[in-house]
């Protein structure tokens, strides 16, 4: 059953029932035992099994092979089509925007510079219809992060489905986003590109080292026995203790440079975010173990480099073995992320990198691999069928899976689709 | 007379003294999709002197000392064509100061860079358009990326003359935080369609003043000549069909607004650009006869974009619409071939249908598709390579060709692989 067949599927029975009731018990899936035979596992780094047979009970995978079967499971047939783990961008907005031009669905910055203590996880909207459209084409994961200031706040890694944030959530605070004064970027979760810029206020780089002494004795005290606390302080201990990654904003060879010594100054673990000009420091991140977060390859070059600076790059820091993920930095169209590896492997990535750089690297750089990334025994069951190569536009998606639950195609998108596709022919007057 | 600035481009068409550098070339051993012809396998296609003079299989002869380039394992289809751009185009691309102003027109960079880099991914020609600041907007160029070229001789000759309209939020500076007291009419849909109505009678009766005086000198040779009005001049090029309207616009109403407003006032509505609810209107669309060029996945970045759908493309083809995708931006205009793929990925389109979205649909669009849009014998020698098939995750560009002419050549290219000095990893040469 295709893309199509499975809508076709889903409109009758809209007809046959009350759709209501339909899209209330469809809404977040359904947590039962799944049974998904014949198919093809392409996981990455691994070999392929092909007509193999997948177990989902509990959210999770239960056993993967030949021999597995339940009696008391939903069937479905992957005969004849692949089976790849839940995509995962590895940064967004998703949850904390929907439509970019209105402010009050647009939540995505706090005041202040200095916002350790602020956390993305818990003004998560599940029901945006950005998750629905976003989930559909197979990108299961995302990361969210907050936008502006010097410390935007806390990360989430959360599923693109979910009954509430609580079961959204993958890994709930995922890194501390920063965009170090004095450099060149632009705001911390939007994305941007920039090399170059200035701050508004005037002390912020004095502002900031003294924020990250106070931050730096505070935990130190702690750590020695002291109780009083302090929330914005408390905020970034994790960060001290190497929990959770810092998150850092940088484009610029030199601010590359400069983010990798602000980690090692506070012995921090340093995940590069943008990354325009990473290829230029390649073996310096592959000596040091600094991954990069990729910003969309869906931009433009700046005049000076070459015409393929933004497609081949992630070829030249796969090669020199540089772990990254893609990121399309907003919401929208995450659910195009495949695509972007896709233009990566056009110029020069190889497969098994494109393919790892949408799956195991981001759920190794937030902490999640024992969860999410590849198709296991006992990991979450976040994957999705497809007719082939998830990269290629021919391909269509006939199934997705996320926290074994067999999401429907009832995003606004096909909604509508369907809706107007069943339009009658206007009568003539 | 009913032109002064048509004849204006005649006349700076005439003295243009640049001769194009056509050239012959051929292409064997490829995948040859055609776009109107089906596709070939082990095919040749042959240029002589700018125009494609064969197609077909390993049996078409290619004439001795014409250059030939090897296209084995590699896909040729027609030079993609973007019917929505704003690249290339000098000192802004809003007359903003009205909302009415057809008489200006975009003025032609040719040095922009961009030009190379949509030659990079493929594209050949494009339709360069005004903003949609205004109601009626100014007037298009339509160009062939001939980079390198004086801007004169990129024009594309015999397409369509096109005039921008816009609909919506962007015309009635609904996002805009200037104050209510100092906007400018219209602020609101219903503003934006007295707009279109109230110039058309305007036009309608300038027209009709033209005709009178035309009739009345034949036997008055004293009779006083009307004053000219240059917009008043476009906007009746638009009524006779002329000027071909190009109307940017996102909801169903102000879709079938707009077709309302020209029935009633005896235009037509050529193309609707963006059309991202087109999907709802759709036998409306195609029952007036416009054509639509959309995006393939730009969604939910402002209220009138909210049920823009992916779908878009392929319920709006099923309704019998001539359907182009474009890429309104600098980045997706490197890309092109892949927003076309999505309406594959989106209601299953036949792939052959979903790259008309990019070629022959556009060349319809701007008015040129007798020249360009499919490989075909007779056709100007307008072609790109890839390296696979358009819309595999492996499709990279080798060469863009133009009236037979090489102007991308990914050996030839500065590529991040050459800077990087770093010729061969896992990854490969690439």
């Amino acid at each position: 059953m295709n893309r199509s067949t499975k809508q076709f599927a889903m409109a009758a029975a809209l007809l046959a029932l009350s759709s209501s009731r339909v899209l209330a018990q469809a809404s977040a899936g359904d947590d039962g035992t799944y049974f998904i035979k014949g198919g093809t596992i392409v996981n990455p780094g691994g070999q392929r099994l092909v007509n193999t047979n997948i177990l989902v009970r509990n959210n999770r995978i239960v056993e993967i092979g030949a021999s597995a079967s339940a009696s008391d499971a939903k069937v479905i047939d992957a005969t004849g089509k692949y089976i790849y783990p839940g995509m995962i961008d590895a940064n967004t907005g998703l949850g904390l925007q929907d439509i970019g031009s209105v402010q009050t669905m647009s939540l995505r910055s706090e005041l202040g510079d200095f916002n350790p203590h602020i956390r993305a996880l818990v003004g998560l909207n599940v029901e945006s219809e950005l998750l629905g459209v976003t989930r559909m084409n197979g990108v299961t994961t995302v990361v969210t992060s907050p936008a502006g200031g010097t410390i935007s706040g806390q990360a989430a890694m959360i599923n693109t489905a979910g009954w509430n944030w609580e079961d959204l959530s993958v890994v709930k605070s995922a890194g501390m986003m920063f965009t170090l004064p004095g450099g060149g970027g632009r705001g911390g979760g939007g994305g941007g590109r920039g090399r170059g810029g200035a701050t508004a206020n005037p002390n912020l780089v004095s502002d900031f080292a003294q924020f990250m002494a106070e931050s730096k004795a505070y935990d130190d005290a702690r750590t020695a026995g002291a109780t009083k606390l302090d929330l914005i302080y408390e905020a970034m201990r994790p960060l001290y203790h190497r929990d959770i990654p810092a998150i850092i904003n940088a484009n610029s060879q030199q601010d590359i440079l400069a983010a990798i010594a602000f980690g090692e100054k506070w012995n921090l673990r340093v995940v590069i975010q943008g990354g325009a000009d990473a290829w230029k420091v390649r073996k310096t991140l592959a000596d040091k173990k600094i991954p990069v977060i990729l910003s969309s390859l869906e931009a433009a070059p700046t005049d000076s480099v070459p015409y393929d600076e933004i497609y081949a790059q992630p070829g030249l820091l796969y090669d020199a073995g540089v772990k990254f993920a893609f990121s399309t930095g907003q919401g929208s169209n995450s659910r195009h992320v495949a695509f972007h590896a896709a233009l990566a492997t056009a110029y020069g990535l190889a497969p098994e990198g494109a393919l790892k750089a949408l799956t195991i690297w981001p759920a190794e750089i937030f902490g999640a691999e024992k969860e999410i990334g590849s198709i296991e025994k006992g990991k979450m069951a976040n994957f999705f069928i497809v007719t082939g190569d998830p990269l290629d536009l021919r391909t269509q998606v006939s199934y997705v899976f996320i926290k074994g639950r067999d999401m429907p195609f009832d995003d606004r998108q096909t909604r509508l689709y369907l809706k107007y596709k069943g339009r009658p022919v206007p009568i003539k007057p | 007379m009913r032109s002064f600035i048509r004849l204006c481009a005649l006349a700076a068409a005439i003295s243009a003294p640049v001769v194009l550098a056509a050239q012959d070339l051929a292409i064997k051993n490829a995948t040859i999709i055609t776009i109107t012809r089906g596709d070939i396998s082990n095919g040749t296609i042959v240029v002589r002197n700018g125009k494609i003079t064969a197609v077909g299989g390993a049996d078409v002869a290619i004439p001795a000392g014409v250059k030939t380039i090897d296209g084995t394992g590699k896909f040729v289809m027609p030079g993609i064509i973007d019917a929505h751009s704003h690249a290339a185009l000098e000192n802004g691309i809003n007359e903003g100061s009205e909302s009415v102003t057809p008489e200006v027109q975009v003025q032609l960079r040719n040095d922009d860079p961009v030009i190379y880099r949509a030659l990079a991914g493929g594209v050949t020609a494009a339709l360069l358009l005004h903003g949609s600041a205004n109601t009626i907007g100014g007037q298009a160029r339509i160009i062939k990326m001939r980079w390198g070229q004086p801007a004169d001789s990129m024009y594309f000759k015999g397409a369509f003359r096109i005039v921008k309209f816009a609909l919506g939020e962007n015309v009635t500076q609904a996002s805009s935080t200037t104050p209510v007291d100092e906007k400018r009419f219209p602020m609101s849909r219903m503003g934006v369609e007295f707009t279109v109505r109230y110039w058309f009678q305007k036009a309608k009766e300038y027209d009709q003043e033209w005709n009178e005086y035309r009739a009345a000198v034949k036997t008055s040779p004293n009779t006083i000549m009307p004053r000219r009005d240059l917009r008043l001049e476009a906007l009746c090029d638009i009524l006779h069909g002329d000027l071909k309207v190009h109307s940017h616009s996102y909801r169903a109403d102000e879709i079938l607004m707009l077709i309302r407003v020209a029935e009633e006032n005896g235009f037509k509505v050529h193309t609707f650009q963006h059309v991202l609810e087109g999907y709802k209107v759709a036998d409306e669309i195609a029952k007036h006869g416009a054509m639509a060029s959309t995006f393939a996945d730009m969604w939910g970045y402002k209220v009138e974009a909210w049920d823009a759908t992916s779908y878009n493309m392929a319920l709006m083809s099923q309704r019998g619409i001539v359907v182009s995708v474009n890429s309104d931006s600098d980045e997706r205009i490197r890309r092109l071939y892949q927003e076309a793929g999505v309406g594959v990925r989106y209601g299953n389109m036949p792939v052959n249908e979903a790259l008309k979205m990019v070629t022959l649909n556009p060349a319809k669009q701007i008015g040129v598709d007798k020249m360009v849009g499919s490989l075909e014998p007779g056709k100007d020698g307008d072609i790109a390579i890839f390296s696979a098939h358009p819309f595999a995750p492996d499709a990279m560009v080798e060469y863009t060709i133009i009236d037979g002419k090489v102007y991308f050549d990914r050996n030839q290219a500065s590529t991040l692989r050459k800077i990087a000095g770093d010729s061969k990893g896992p990854g490969g040469t690439r």
